[in-house]
């Protein structure tokens, strides 16, 4: 495979994953602040900068936030590059030029997602589509999904795609976390009673859509530490860390099975970083959440240029 | 009177020749059965599945862009939902007189570029070859493999208003559409599935298949099983669709001049795992940019070193660079004598008559009769720089006369050809109409190897009266049938 194409296949997989982790995200953080517990969550200039904590792009004084600018930076500005509409954009941007290796059906359904982004009215989204688009996105980055899986040959071709999507959902995971420890902290010091705000957790795992399957596993209310345990160590929870990487160093030892894994070439350092999560408690982590999470990005982004530098180079 | 319900207001110009319609308003026997079938569904039916089918080509991305506004626009190729039919009989005069024609080009191709025999014997002129802007020196001796230039070639046609097929050009450089013929088809199947049960249609998927097979042959010697690709200019090229289709439906890799690179006169395309060696490009560039080394200097499209490591013989480059200099329409004007020279036969096809600016006789007639005759430049594609005598103002003639008294080589003159009319859905009156239709067929020459695509690209010009019905210049297409015998 060529090795331009190679890089398209790999971005069009993170920014599908980057488009519907920022879907989820805006649309669980804008709804369940509706109804929270403090006023604190439930301020508008809070849920708008925790928004905007997400695409890395915080202001210092929340107060001068304007919700339907937030909401449309966000969602359908093609000026901002984090914008739901860019991702989609360049998604299908890697796709058309990577499309005689792809699937009939799977350009199909890019394209048709495409168009239903771009058409979609920027007033309706945010007077009162928001909700109508964000699962529609989340949605159609399931179908985008189900077609990847079933409709590519698990070749190559299907290995860069996975590659893609995993490492962008070990970042996009991480990144959740750390803008909702942010705003758990800030909530804390809000509660009037000493605290159990396992409400900030729950939208965390609900962003992650993983709050059913971490509420099947445990059986009791989230609280910080089986919140971070269960979406960061849990090999079986799809959308944990631990499981992201598993996925990325099963799908890069595909790409090139025979390949030498020498040391600090990307295939070493997705197997490093593996193997030090899967022997990591989470009570190490614990005492330094903050410090953890920067450690994993930093890790990731050191992988992503590892690969272009060895496999993208063109 | 014609009595079909959907095409009761149907007007029926007998002055120009309908093929779905004689000039009593009978239905042609061919037309009768899908006629019959049509009149099931209203005229609403048809509006309804001629938006669905503009749905479909739209989700698919069998789309162009068009730049306007500094926005980029995607449209879909206008495509009527009423088949054209070509019988079994009528088709195989096509199909034997599109591959003479192709194999006496060939072997011109080759001619020019060795000996020029047919020069020397007073055939074709020498002045038409040396002034020619495609003729490629560098081509002057050198022997594609398996002598073969025009690999793929497309073969424009009408049928005149006395029923015969005339050809219009001979395109051997880069013929497009042919992914059309297979998205038609595919439109038309889901849109009137009814109707294929009644007819016997040979289908058009098999020309990918053809197409690899014919790229396989014409390989470099000492190769055994050969790596081909596909080169295309890139995803903002207007045939972006066709170029990945090809590559898709023929299993073979689609690359951009940046894939690839030439060390010691070797072509390799750069791969996730390393330099991978390519053997046979099938390019949908023009001669002039596919080496900056050797043509325009300015070409980012291209491969540095590539001509040189095609002249070594190590890469073989479909169609040949050069062969431009034989589907100029100077040169058009002598195919029934090309053919009769190498081929010993008389052409299967007609030629329109033409007249050459460059002779002093012709020119004068051209002048003088500039209403009556379409101005062709000779070396352009795609519909371009073409003045339609009978449309143009006073001012306008006097403007052409002095264009071509200027660079007489540049142009020919054909007297107005009446392209045949089709019965075509027209969205703005919501009704079936009269428009003027061509053919594109498709033809792969390789190492014992002749193909022509049973189908091909009925254009249809859009605008009422039109005569042009280039894709650029705003023209449709239909589906076209080819029946079996």
């Amino acid at each position: 495979m060529l090795a331009r194409v190679a890089n398209d296949l790999f971005w069009m997989g993170r920014y599908i994953e980057r488009a519907e982790h920022t879907a989820r995200f805006l649309n669980v953080n804008y709804f369940s602040s509706l109804d929270a517990p403090n006023i604190l969550s439930q301020s508008r200039p809070f849920v708008l900068n925790s928004i905007y904590g997400m695409v890395d792009d915080r202001v210092e004084d929340e107060s001068t936030l304007v919700e339907e600018e937030v909401l449309y930076n966000v969602g359908l500005n093609p000026d901002k590059l984090y914008s739901i509409l860019s991702c989609i954009k360049i998604a299908r941007q890697n796709a058309s030029n990577a499309r005689d290796l792809i699937s009939t059906e799977f350009y199909e359904a890019i394209n048709k997602f495409y168009h239903f982004v771009m058409n979609y009215p920027k007033d309706r989204f945010v007077k009162n589509g928001l909700y109508d688009f964000t699962t529609s996105v989340t949605e159609n980055t399931a179908i985008l999904r189900g077609k990847i899986r079933g409709t590519l040959l698990h070749n190559d071709i299907f290995a860069l795609i996975m590659l893609g999507i995993n490492i962008e959902r070990a970042t996009q995971i991480t990144r959740i976390i750390q803008t909702k420890l942010f705003d758990a902290k800030k909530a804390i010091s809000s509660y009037s009673k000493p605290i159990r705000n396992s409400y900030e957790w729950t939208t965390l795992l609900k962003c992650a859509e993983s709050y059913d399957m971490m509420r099947s596993l445990y059986r009791k209310s989230p609280a910080q530490l089986n919140t971070l345990n269960f979406l960061i160590l849990n090999p079986n929870c799809p959308r944990s860390v631990m499981n992201s990487l598993n996925q990325t160093y099963f799908h890069i030892c595909n790409i090139d099975a025979s390949k030498v894994k020498t040391v600090n070439s990307a295939a070493f350092l997705i197997g490093k970083m593996r193997a030090d999560y899967e022997f990591k408690t989470i009570n190490e982590i614990q005492s330094n959440v903050g410090k953890f999470i920067d450690d994993t990005l930093k890790c990731l982004m050191n992988i992503s240029s590892k690969l272009e530098e060895e496999y993208f180079n063109y | 009177m014609i009595t079909n319900p959907i095409f009761s207001s149907y007007q029926n110009n007998t002055a120009l020749f309908d093929e779905i319609f004689d000039k009593n308003h009978k239905v042609r026997p061919t037309y009768q059965k899908i006629l019959d079938l049509y009149k099931d569904h209203s005229i609403q039916d048809f509006a309804a599945l001629n938006e669905k089918a503009k749905a479909s080509f739209f989700n698919q991305g069998i789309t162009f862009q068009v730049y306007s506004d500094e926005k980029a626009q995607e449209k879909i190729f206008p495509f009527d939902l009423f088949p054209r039919i070509i019988e079994a009989k009528e088709w195989e005069t096509i199909e034997s007189g599109v591959l003479q024609r192709c194999r006496a080009l060939n072997k011109f191709l080759w001619d020019i570029y060795h000996n020029r025999n047919i020069i020397r014997d007073g055939v074709v002129p020498i002045e038409l070859i040396n002034s020619s802007g495609n003729y490629l020196k560098d081509m002057m001796n050198f022997t594609p493999p398996n002598k073969i230039y025009n690999h793929i070639s497309g073969t424009d046609l009408i049928k005149h208003s006395d029923g015969k097929y005339y050809v219009l050009e001979d395109n051997i450089r880069c013929p497009s559409g042919v992914s059309y013929v297979v998205g038609n088809r595919n439109a038309l199947k889901r849109a009137l599935f009814g109707v294929f049960n009644h007819y016997e249609i040979h289908n058009v998927t098999d020309y990918s298949e053809n197409l690899l097979e014919m790229l396989e042959s014409v390989k470099p010697q000492n190769v055994d099983s050969p790596t081909c690709v596909i080169l295309t200019p890139g995803v903002y090229n207007s045939a972006y669709y066709e170029h990945q289709f090809l590559a898709k439906t023929s299993g073979i890799e689609l690359v951009e001049g940046r894939d690839l690179f030439v060390e010691n006169d070797f072509v390799y395309m750069k791969t996730i795992y390393g330099p991978k060696r390519v053997d046979v490009i099938y390019r949908r560039i023009d001669d002039d940019f596919i080496d900056p080394d050797v043509f325009n200097k300015d070409s980012v499209l291209g491969v540095k070193g590539l001509f040189s490591a095609y002249i070594n013989g190590n890469v073989t480059l479909a169609n040949a660079p050069g062969t431009g200099v034989a589907d100029d329409k100077a040169i058009y004007t002598y195919m029934p004598e090309i053919i009769r020279y190498y081929l010993k036969e008389e052409p299967i096809l007609n030629n329109v008559h033409t007249y050459h600016c460059s002779k002093p006789d012709d020119l004068k007639y051209i002048l003088e009769n500039i209403d009556k005759l379409v101005i062709k430049p000779v070396d352009e594609a795609g519909g371009y720089g073409i003045s339609i005598g009978s449309k143009l103002t006073k001012d306008e003639i006097e403007k052409v006369k002095i264009v071509i008294k200027e660079n007489p080589r540049k142009y020919i003159a054909q007297p107005i050809m009446s392209l045949s009319v089709h019965a075509t859905y027209i969205e703005d009156s919501s009704s079936f109409e009269q428009r003027h239709v061509d053919l594109r067929t498709y033809t792969l020459l390789g190492q014992d190897q002749e193909f022509v695509l049973k189908g091909g690209l009925t254009r249809v010009a859009l605008k009422k009266g039109n005569l042009i019905v280039n894709s650029s210049q705003g023209g449709g297409s239909k589906d076209t049938w080819v029946l079996k015998k």
